[in-house]
């Protein structure tokens, strides 16, 4: 998918761990670890405004579109 | 009280019957054409003749994709007892059940030609087989959606 999360990142600049993170969001940790890894099919507004107010920072930081290499799968 | 639990037992416990009882009409098999060719041995067809062999061959074909439909109709029972519902694995199951009726109707639609009445069997068996798919294109769709709201954080 070419919407890439940088969820980890921003996590590793504020030092924040997964559990806390789970935790002050109130949501499971499996959970976080779908949108880390990228899993998610879609995040809803409510989850995205709570990641930007407890990471302190825009949705642009966590979100980030790239485009796909199609000639990579050519080669 | 009559629940959902009470009806998915009662389905699957009728299945299981009927998977029994498949097995042993098709041990029965050669007494019964026997009887219907010697009692019924003239009638409306195409071809003439004995139907013995042809009706036996039929009716062992149809026997096996009825096995092979129960037996996935209750393992998609057993799954839905278990609240498994919206899973490709179902989907896979529907699929085999529905291409299971359309094979079924070959057989009866070749015996078509001894008695014309088979006809309305495997027209039946593949208008069933048609419906089986569409539910299963639903379950694709269904399973689909589902998939989208359980990886939406």
């Amino acid at each position: 998918m070419p919407i890439i999360i940088n969820l980890d990142v921003i996590m590793a600049k504020r030092k924040i761990s997964s559990g806390e993170l789970a935790k002050k969001m109130d949501i499971t940790q499996a959970n976080l670890s779908i949108l880390k890894t990228g899993k998610a099919k879609a995040i809803r507004f409510s989850t995205l405004e709570k990641l930007c107010e407890i990471l302190d920072c825009q949705p642009a930081d966590i979100l980030e579109y790239r485009k796909e290499d199609t000639n990579a799968d050519k080669s | 009280m009559w629940n959902q639990v009470k009806s998915l037992r009662l389905s699957l416990a009728l299945v299981r019957i009927l998977f029994v009882l498949i097995i042993i009409l098709a041990c029965c098999t050669p007494i019964m054409v026997h009887w219907y060719d010697v009692e019924y041995g003239h009638g409306v067809g195409l071809l003439e003749g004995s139907v013995y062999f042809p009706l036996s061959i039929c009716l062992y074909l149809a026997a096996i994709c009825g096995e092979v439909c129960l037996f996935h109709l209750a393992k998609l029972l057993q799954n839905l007892k278990n609240e498994i519902v919206f899973v490709a694995i179902n989907c896979q199951y529907l699929r085999i059940i529905s291409w299971c009726c359309f094979l079924a109707s070959i057989p009866f639609f070749i015996f078509g030609f001894w008695r014309f009445l088979s006809f309305i069997v495997a027209l039946a068996a593949g208008f069933f087989g048609l419906i089986l798919r569409v539910l299963k294109n639903v379950f694709d769709k269904a399973v689909a959606l589902q998939e989208e709201n359980d990886y939406t954080i």
